[in-house]
């Protein structure tokens, strides 16, 4: 495997600014600022996207960063929009875990996932780009856990997926456009489901409250 | 140039430029506000005007009330002798290095703060309990981003810092670079008592923190304790400028490379101060007990920058 010479120190800048974009997710206490801290991250997600393909050469990969650039950072905040607007749910966010106590548990999975992905033997640019995309997997999973809207839950998925998507395009630089393409349906397909699922549980329990789901409806 | 009148030139630089400083972000922020804004020159006019006046103090106020404005304002100077201004090679740059920096500020602060109860006024009391809160959190994340750096350089002097990453030019942009740049700036936020953490222009008593403490002082005392915040406000931007941007900092003692860089100075600090002036008016003043939120979020990226330099050097 060839190290990525041109354009390494933007890839580690980048990759550092989603972790940044992760945190802002973890951070923040307003639905449409995680959701725009999703799109900024998907955005971030398309320029890695595009250096790998610049430096690579190949051309599907320009693709897979178009797609990325409009499916996760456009498509999927707009239904993000459409479902808060629609169901006008409350704009901030309720949580298990309070702020600070997060994002230090953040910190905490980033170090961890740091110490997990060193006993494998990697070059710097990828051992990077990969501890980076453990832990955005692990903070993803993270704030499925500790939130309670269910609106919440979907981007916590999506934050994982992005994870995946990162260390899938650093470190082999690239998959078959086909299997991306697929990847892509599922994530379109997996929003708009869950998009669904968010509208159904708001009609039966008037709110998007995942508390609210343990009380029986007889 | 001789290294002291070097030194000297540096105090007058950071005393003459602090109001100017004030004067440029009021206007930016005035600006914003759809108003006309005073002078950019009314600080000093301010504090000329201060000077002319007398003091009145309180019966009970003991020594500490005299004393602290002067402690604070030394301090706040020494601080400024070890932050690189226009030269990176500074001749006090032996004395002390970040650790000395943060110690220095947290030593006029704490004096603001004992003066603030010295005179037994509730208003005082409460500002100075608020600062100490505010300053629990900056002052870890504050050393904790600035670590950052110095891991990165290999030095926790400043003036080696700054050398070290203006002659690596662009190369210097290296993600714990950036991480660390925004943590400051989070920091600089908090420590300048700007909007969402504390607003400069207000006296409503609920919101007030750095002028809650200074309520009690007039005259020429008043205008020592100003001219301190304006020093402590351009010393915090000037860390932020010549750490992460020192390009055009003079690396030897010339006439004409102190005056380019005098210039470049001047420039990154108004551009900082509009820069501040701009998240000062797109923000609503947060709740005193979410503060620890902004600071937890400040020390998380600084912690961050740590772990990504470990990570990329492999340590």
């Amino acid at each position: 495997m060839s190290e990525i010479v041109l354009g390494s120190g933007i890839m580690q800048l980048l990759i550092s600014l989603i972790l940044v974009s992760t945190f802002l997710i973890l951070g923040s206490t307003r639905l449409y600022s995680c959701v725009r801290a999703f799109g900024i991250q998907s955005f971030l997600l398309a320029c890695v996207a595009g250096i790998v393909a610049y430096s690579t050469g190949k051309y599907d990969i320009y693709v897979v960063s178009i797609l990325t650039l409009v499916i996760k950072a456009l498509v999927i905040p707009y239904i993000f929009i459409y479902i808060i607007r629609e169901i006008k749910v409350k704009r901030e966010i309720a949580l298990y875990v309070g702020i600070s106590p997060s994002l230090i548990i953040g910190g905490i999975l980033v170090v961890i996932s740091y110490y997990l992905i060193r006993s494998i033997n990697l070059i710097e640019l990828s051992s990077f780009a990969l501890s980076a995309s453990m832990s955005m997997v692990a903070i993803g999973l993270f704030i499925m856990i500790s939130r309670k809207k269910a609106i919440m839950q979907m981007l916590g998925i999506l934050v994982m997926e992005n994870g995946l998507f990162l260390g899938a395009i650093s470190l082999t630089y690239g998959m078959p456009l086909l299997v991306e393409l697929g990847i892509f349906f599922d994530v379109l397909i997996g929003a708009l489901i869950m998009g669904i699922m968010i509208f159904r549980i708001n009609r039966t329990f008037e709110s998007i409250d995942t508390d609210m789901l343990k009380t029986l409806i007889g | 140039m001789n290294p002291v009148a070097i030194a000297i030139f540096q105090m007058l630089v950071i005393i003459a430029l602090a109001p100017l400083l004030s004067g440029i972000m009021k206007k930016v922020k005035a600006f914003f506000q759809i108003r006309k804004g005073a002078s950019i020159f009314q600080p000093y006019y301010d504090i000329a005007k201060l000077l002319k006046k007398d003091s009145v103090v309180s019966e009970n106020a003991s020594w500490i009330f005299h004393a602290a404005p002067v402690i604070s304002f030394v301090a706040i100077l020494a601080a400024g002798m070890l932050i690189p201004i226009y030269i990176s090679d500074m001749p006090f740059g032996f004395a002390g290095d970040l650790i000395a920096i943060v110690y220095l500020l947290a030593l006029a602060r704490f004096f603001t703060a004992l003066a603030s109860l010295d005179t037994g006024s509730s208003f005082g009391g409460m500002g100075g309990s608020r600062e100490m809160f505010v300053a629990s959190m900056v002052e870890p994340a504050m050393m904790l981003s600035i670590f950052a750096i110095a891991l990165n350089v290999g030095s926790t002097n400043l003036d080696v810092i700054s050398q070290t990453v203006s002659s690596r030019g662009f190369s210097a942009f290296s993600p714990y670079h950036l991480l660390a740049f925004v943590a400051l700036f989070i920091i600089a936020i908090a420590e300048t008592g700007r909007i969402p953490v504390d607003n400069p222009a207000t006296h409503l008593e609920l919101t007030m923190i750095h002028e809650a403490m200074i309520l009690e002082y007039s005259g020429k005392q008043l205008a020592l304790v100003e001219l301190g915040a304006m020093m402590r406000n351009l010393l915090v931007f000037s860390l932020l400028a010549n750490i992460f941007f020192p390009w055009g900092i003079a690396s030897t003692a010339s006439v004409a490379g102190i005056a380019a860089a005098l210039v470049a100075f001047v420039i990154k600090i108004a551009v900082l101060g509009a820069a501040m002036a701009v998240v000062e008016t797109s923000t609503a003043k947060w709740r005193l007990f979410r503060l620890p939120d902004l600071l937890s979020i400040s020390l998380m990226l600084s912690f961050l920058a740590l772990v990504s330099f470990i990570i990329v050097k492999g340590g």
